[in-house]
């Protein structure tokens, strides 16, 4: 074992269902997000950030634009002579093939992937959430504490917390109690799903876990209720900043929106904790003598000949000329014609919105997806 | 064209740019936003399928080896073949001053000699395009010839190509010298001093002319020679441009504002690639109005920008007039700023209420990381 040596198993396999067509080719970790990223880069950055560059990602859901995404991990700077990027899906042996069951299943899977490189700690990533974090400080929140595992918590507001998994702790945030989505929760720190095990405790955990018929394989709802149980030392480290969890289709749209106030949490301007993304080598955008643009962010190869107003536009988008934008998240690609009016809308990569479209209307806060061949409200 | 090896010399005549190149080259100078003058014809390279590239420093080393480092932006960071760096040596038993292209290349001999490829391509990277290079490699391998020179028929009105190579042709059309053009016909021959030359006859040439000691650049040693070989000249017919003045700087910078020219330069034939930066979206704040602008990302606008070029990470605050001007990367404009006709160099920071005003035929420049504040205010 290699002393104070921590990896990452990222779990990136989850399909996102209540994001609907967004995650209809792709798995939500690649669901793109604020102008260039899809949302796996803010875990991968912020691991290349904290010094961690051995990374597993477990991958399952429609994994090939996620795979390509991630290629060598090079944006990252991932791309190591040892360790590195590594992509993990699941696979057959003797016993035949199984998919991954739960989160813990697909560690349970990887074992002997953990055990060649050899850490003392591990941690566990979602590549579904948004935030910037410094995984070092956790780390040494978990020494400092001589923890078995620890969980990262945030605080969430009151009336949310019958959705999130609600830790109850004392005054040296050890954790004493466990509450699922809480009709009455007694705390409102939410688990965000990152936990840090010793690598040696949770491999054990794990094969024994297994032996179970009854088992989902899940680490909230297996594993950890379990070493509480058998009294491990389970504390809680509190994250303060950005963090979300894109669940729905108009919450994905809100976080686009929350990148255009000025000083948003996210803060995607820090050069001190960048967050990297595939690049795709286009020109800068070209604003062109008739456009409007106003509290947006636009991204390289866009061309802008319209009015652009609250959105947020990824790359290579063409609006032509008297069509207004208003309030909507544009995905790359997309061009939209003269004469269209569009307000509170998603629209997905490379549609074409023709000429005299209107979508939306500036009254009404329903928020629109709009893919190729049909448009759908937000509930 | 893996069968061409990539040679290009960035020791060019930067004398003419004041303070923007007084620690870069020609070839670093920024442009378009986003790109540095030798990102074209890597890229142009690259794209054409030359994988195997000498690139000859110059001088100014530091400039050059940061932006190309490993040469990973143009896929050129390779096993099989890949980008090599050559700067400038010191040699103690020459007793002459070093001048010319020559004795660089024949320094560096064994470069060409070991490579695989049996036939060059010679390029500098002011001469900025986005060009087809297989087409004129195919039309140099049909003829058969022993060396290639590049072209384009150009009507200079505004004396746009004063100081480049110009071509002459005898009456019967044959290639009969290159020149240097002083302006004095409108109408001419312009070299883009692109060559393609069999090895064989670069060994020839380079051998010859260090023994005989009558030519310090290669274009005078092919010239010495014009008996001794077949010379082919290619016509360009695509859109050029010519960095070797501010002037011309400014104006190639202002022509990509023109979409038919920016069209061309960024995806004609292929995408220009450079080093990447990670920078985020750029921010149109509350206050912007920008119009006929060209912007790259990680900027932060709040303020009124026309006509300009705007490089990447360039904070503009709210009160600003920026118009027809040429802002480098982590530029800092303070409120109430009012800038007409000036280049900023990368991180200058111009504090609050400052006008810069300078003129078309002459922009004011503000150098790398000079820090501009209205009198008293310092």
């Amino acid at each position: 074992m290699k002393e104070g040596k921590m990896i990452a198993m990222l779990l990136a396999g989850g399909q996102g269902s209540r994001l609907k067509l967004l995650t209809k080719e792709v798995a939500k970790p690649a669901v793109p997000f604020g102008g260039k990223y899809r949302i796996i880069d803010f875990p991968l950055s912020n691991c290349s950030n904290s010094n961690i560059f051995d990374v597993g990602i477990l991958t399952q859901y429609k994994p090939y634009q996620l795979n390509s995404h991630i290629g060598i991990g090079s944006a990252w700077d991932l791309d190591r002579r040892s360790g590195g990027v590594r992509i993990l899906p699941p696979y057959t042996n003797e016993q035949g093939g199984r998919w991954y069951k739960g989160t813990a299943n697909a560690i349970f899977e990887n074992i002997s992937f953990v055990d060649e490189l050899d850490p003392e700690f591990v941690l566990i990533l979602s590549g579904d959430h948004i935030y910037k974090m410094d995984y070092s400080k956790m780390l040494d929140f978990h020494i400092a504490k001589k923890a078995d595992i620890t969980i990262s918590v945030i605080q969430v507001p009151w009336d949310e917390t019958s959705r999130f998994g609600i830790l109850n702790v004392d005054e040296d945030n050890f954790i004493t109690e466990f509450e699922e989505k809480p009709k009455h929760a007694k705390s409102n720190l939410a688990s965000m799903g990152i936990y840090i095990f010793n690598w040696k405790l949770l491999r054990a955990y794990l094969i024994a876990e297994e032996k179970k018929a009854e088992s989902a394989g899940d680490f909230g709802k297996d594993i950890i209720p379990q070493m509480k149980a058998d009294g491990k030392k389970t504390y809680a480290y509190q994250f303060e900043g950005y963090w979300k969890d894109v669940g729905t289709v108009k919450s994905y749209w809100e976080a686009n929106m929350d990148l255009l106030s000025e000083d948003n949490e996210l803060d995607l301007y820090d050069s001190n904790w960048k967050i990297y993304t595939k690049n795709k080598h286009l020109p800068p955008q070209y604003i062109s003598c008739g456009a409007s643009v106003a509290n947006s962010l636009i991204n390289e190869g866009c061309k802008i000949e319209g009015n652009v107003e609250n959105s947020v536009l990824f790359n290579e988008i063409h609006i032509k000329n008297t069509s207004n934008v208003n309030s909507t998240v544009i995905l790359s690609g997309v061009t939209i014609e003269e004469n269209c009016n569009i307000y509170n809308a998603v629209i997905m990569e490379d549609v074409v919105i023709k000429a005299g479209t209107t979508i939306g209307s500036p009254d009404s806060d329903v928020v629109y997806l709009v893919s190729k061949n049909k448009i759908i409200e937000s509930e | 064209m893996k069968n061409c090896l990539g040679m290009i010399n960035l020791s060019e005549n930067d004398g003419a740019f004041g303070v923007l190149c007084q620690n870069r080259p020609t070839s670093m100078l920024p442009f378009a936003g986003r790109y540095r003058v030798i990102d074209f014809m890597l890229s142009n390279m690259v794209n054409s399928g030359i994988n195997n590239i000498g690139v000859f420093t110059g001088n100014k080393v530091r400039s050059v080896m940061d932006h190309l480092g490993s040469g990973q932006p143009w896929d050129l960071d390779r096993k099989i073949n890949g980008l090599f760096l050559f700067t400038p040596t010191y040699d103690y038993t020459s007793i002459n001053a070093k001048v010319g292209d020559l004795d660089l290349f024949f320094q560096n001999k064994s470069f060409v000699k070991n490579a695989k490829q049996e036939h060059l391509f010679f390029a500098k990277s002011y001469m900025l395009a986005n060009i087809d290079l297989s087409q004129a490699y195919e039309d140099y391998i049909a003829s058969g010839a022993d060396i290639a020179i590049v072209y384009k028929k150009v009507s200079d009105v505004k004396n746009r190509f004063i100081g480049c190579d110009k071509i002459n042709f005898s009456e019967a059309g044959e290639f009969v010298s290159i020149g240097h053009n002083l302006g004095m016909e409108e109408d001419f021959n312009l070299s883009l001093e692109m060559y393609f030359m069999k090895k064989t006859v670069y060994f020839d040439l380079l051998f010859d002319s260090v023994e005989k000691g009558n030519a310090n650049y290669l274009k005078q040693a092919i010239l010495n020679n014009l008996g001794k070989y077949k010379v082919h000249t290619i016509e360009y017919k695509g859109y050029v441009s010519c960095i070797n003045s501010i002037r011309n700087y400014f104006d190639a910078n202002m022509a990509i504002l023109n979409p038919e020219i920016s069209n061309e330069l960024f995806f004609e034939h292929g995408h220009i690639f450079t080093k990447v930066k990670d920078e985020p979206s750029t921010h149109y704040m509350k206050n912007a109005k920008v119009k006929n602008s060209f912007i790259a990302n990680g900027c932060q606008i709040d303020g009124y920008v026309e006509n300009s070029i705007i490089f990447r990470g360039v904070k503009i605050e709210k009160g600003c007039i920026v118009r027809n001007s040429i802002i480098m990367q982590k530029t800092h404009i303070d409120e109430n700023v009012h800038l007409n006709y000036t280049i900023l160099d990368k991180r200058t920071t111009i504090n609050q209420g400052v006008t810069l005003i300078g003129d078309p035929s002459l922009p004011y420049i503000g150098g790398k990381k000079a820090v501009i504040s209205k009198e008293g205010n310092l």
